[in-house]
């Protein structure tokens, strides 16, 4: 669907918990998300801090509509410590 | 005795018995003997005399592909444990997940120089991300196959653990996997591509050597240069509609996408959206959130600081499950287009 999107000329950064999916058919910018069930936040988190989370992924997304890219490229969210300290790094 | 083969199956929490979408994210537990379908695999193994079923393991479908490290290591202490001759995984039809996990425990098993096979409909996503490195065999989107691919499974597992190399894949009946191997043939390439020409133009059947790949490669799209004058779309296939499905939406295989109005709307709500996606636990969107997977708030706050210029009048939703490419591409292509014409800059996708 990304791809088909992108053929018309717009950017697309798909955001999923399981990027190696886009990536292997192709995809452009693939953006890492949390999980399957909760790719833009994480509900075992505070409001707050979820809410801040969901706020790096779509930054890392912003920045991916906004980057070169010659194939399929993987955008990691700025926020691994973060879920790794709080055990939800995957 | 001693040439029995002994087979270690992998299962996930439906098949193995352990529960739905709610229990997607149990780590792997291994059970002695055959579970679930692996009864019919012990029996198709013991109808040849071949083997029997040693140990089953079983994980959530969520937690070997969010784990996978954490995951195949605990796999691989059952390999070691019991030490099969063989790993049949699956089979996995069309879901997705469990065909990357599946893929995921045959290579696993095949670092550990254990022959393991699979089964799986060929666009499963197990196929997609590890074709190189994967027998499976053909099946359909439907368990109702799951005889027919145990037996053949069975076939060609047998061969693998008694260290046969198979032949073609279009002639054993295994998914291609993209390797060409150096053949003796009593034709030269001239004579063959001759016969070839002579077949197609009189309209006979003919089979290409080179086997087109499977997905077309398209240039990335030029990213957007000032990210405060674009206006972003939001789209998902995360099943997303408004309380009650007024469009009847389907929760797998879907074949349309609906838009529906975020003019004026800060937050989504669960009083009033619901995501009706069949093929994850929505729990999370059906009772906390919904904007996990359209993160509409997020996109309202940076477009009222300025990051951006604007947000698309409606949001584009679709059932990412079981969505076989050729409908995602027409998907694809008409959301494209419809963006195009609303002079979208740039599209948030969320795939679950």
């Amino acid at each position: 669907m990304a791809k088909e999107i992108e053929k018309t000329g717009i950017p697309v950064a798909v955001l999923t918990a399981l990027p190696i999916i886009p990536l292997s058919v192709g995809a452009a910018r693939v953006v890492r998300g949390v999980r399957v069930e909760h790719v833009c936040g994480d509900p075992r988190l505070t409001p707050e801090v979820d809410r801040k989370l969901g706020r790096r992924i779509v930054e890392t997304a912003l920045e991916a509509l906004q980057t070169e890219v010659d194939g399929p490229t993987r955008f990691v969210p700025p926020d691994e410590p973060l879920m790794e300290e709080l055990g939800l790094g995957v | 005795m001693s040439n029995q083969v002994r087979v270690l199956h992998y299962l996930n929490q439906f098949f193995g018995g352990v529960g739905s979408e709610d229990k997607a994210n149990i780590p792997p537990e291994c059970h002695e003997g055959p579970v679930g379908p692996g009864r019919l695999l012990q029996a198709t193994l013991r109808s040849s005399s071949a083997g029997s079923v040693v140990a089953t393991v079983v994980c959530g479908d969520n937690y070997i592909v969010e784990n996978e490290q954490q995951a195949l290591e605990e796999v691989g202490a059952a390999l070691d444990r019991y030490k099969p001759n063989l790993v049949v995984a699956g089979p996995a039809f069309d879901a997705g997940r469990y065909g990357l996990g599946c893929a995921l425990v045959c290579m696993a098993a095949n670092a550990r120089g254990i022959p393991a096979i699979t089964g799986m409909h060929p666009e499963n996503t197990g196929v997609l991300t590890h074709r190189l490195h994967l027998t499976a065999v053909p099946t359909g989107a439907e368990a109702s196959g799951m005889q027919a691919a145990m037996e053949r499974m069975v076939r060609l597992g047998l061969r693998l653990a008694a260290g046969e190399e198979l032949g073609p894949a279009m002639e054993e009946g295994y998914v291609p996997r993209g390797i060409r191997r150096a053949v003796d043939h009593s034709q030269t390439g001239a004579e063959r591509a001759y016969s070839m020409m002579m077949a197609r133009v009189s309209g006979d059947e003919y089979v290409s050597e080179v086997q087109a790949p499977g997905y077309e490669t398209v240039s990335p799209a030029p990213p957007i240069k000032d990210v405060s004058k674009a206006n972003i779309a939001l789209v998902t296939s995360g099943g997303l509609v408004p309380k009650g499905n007024p469009d009847n939406q389907v929760g797998g295989r879907a074949r349309d996408f609906f838009r529906y109005s975020i003019d004026g709307l800060d937050r989504l709500g669960t009083d009033d959206w619901e995501s009706v996606h069949m093929g994850f636990s929505t729990v999370h969107l059906n009772t906390r959130d919904p904007s996990y997977v359209l993160p509409l708030p997020i996109v309202r706050e940076i477009e009222r600081e300025g990051v951006i210029a604007g947000v698309y009048s409606h949001f584009l939703s679709t059932t990412g499950n079981g969505t076989p490419v050729t409908t995602a591409r027409r998907m694809g292509s008409e959301i494209g287009s419809e963006l195009r014409a609303a002079g979208i800059d740039g599209v948030l996708l969320v795939a679950t």
